[in-house]
């Protein structure tokens, strides 16, 4: 194995804006699901994204808060990140581009929620600008 | 298993000896490939003594930048090893315990 066959999953895939077909912005690479291949060496399964997610990243109080936050504020009594499958990525660049829009893979529910009852709601939100 | 649980991590040797601290996932483009891409896969660790600037990358040949934060960063990872993932035998409370010492 050489520098010339390899790269860094950090510097690649961690961070990144993660984009829709079209280039709309689904959420950034938070984290990555590892799984052991029979193989040999780990795979990547998952992309992982949120505050639980992140959480973990984030140095001392600063991280435990946000995951703290994230869990009281979940819905069941188990939260996990939101998950997109790798199968999903076609493209890994200065974005990783996925296959499917963020209402196909529905990851962001609170998002969602938040466009549908408050964004919506606001006279002029859905006039793009002129 | 997360790349966090990874990064980060201290690395200590069979014997018990610190090994540095993961800095980063070297991997290569042949996993699976059920969709558009193969899966990328950890083929190794890079450890070094010190975490510090690590997220730059400049301790990676062919890195482009400053060049005097890339001569700071590439001096303080001067020693930097790559230990393959299969010598790992266990990751328990963020130390990653290896089945060898690493030549």
């Amino acid at each position: 194995m050489t520098d010339d066959d390899t790269f860094d999953l950090r510097l690649r895939l961690l961070d990144r804006q993660v984009v829709d077909p079209d280039g709309a912005m689904i959420c950034k690479v938070d984290d990555v699901e590892l799984v052991p291949a029979d193989d040999g060496g780990y795979v990547v399964t998952a992309l992982l994204a949120g505050p639980l997610a992140l959480g973990p990243r984030l140095p001392g109080r600063l991280g435990r808060w946000t995951v703290a936050l994230a869990r009281r504020w979940a819905d069941g009594p188990d939260p996990a990140p939101r998950r997109i499958p790798f199968e999903r990525v076609t493209e890994l660049g200065s974005a990783v581009v996925l296959d499917r829009t963020r209402d196909q893979l529905g990851i962001a529910r609170l998002e969602d929620w938040v466009r549908t009852h408050v964004i919506d709601r606001i006279p002029g939100s859905r006039h793009e600008s002129e | 298993m997360r790349a966090s649980d990874l990064l980060g991590a201290e690395v200590h040797t069979a014997d018990g000896g610190r090994l540095g601290v993961v800095t980063g996932l070297r991997c290569t483009s042949d996993g699976p490939s059920t969709g558009g891409l193969p899966a990328p896969r950890v083929r190794a660790l890079q450890v070094t003594g010190r975490h510090v600037g690590a997220a730059l990358g400049y301790q990676q040949d062919g890195q482009r930048g400053p060049w005097l934060v890339r001569a700071l960063v590439q001096a303080l990872h001067r020693r930097t090893a790559l230990v393959d993932v299969g010598s790992i035998d266990r990751i328990e409370d963020g130390t990653v315990h290896l089945s060898g010492t690493p030549d």
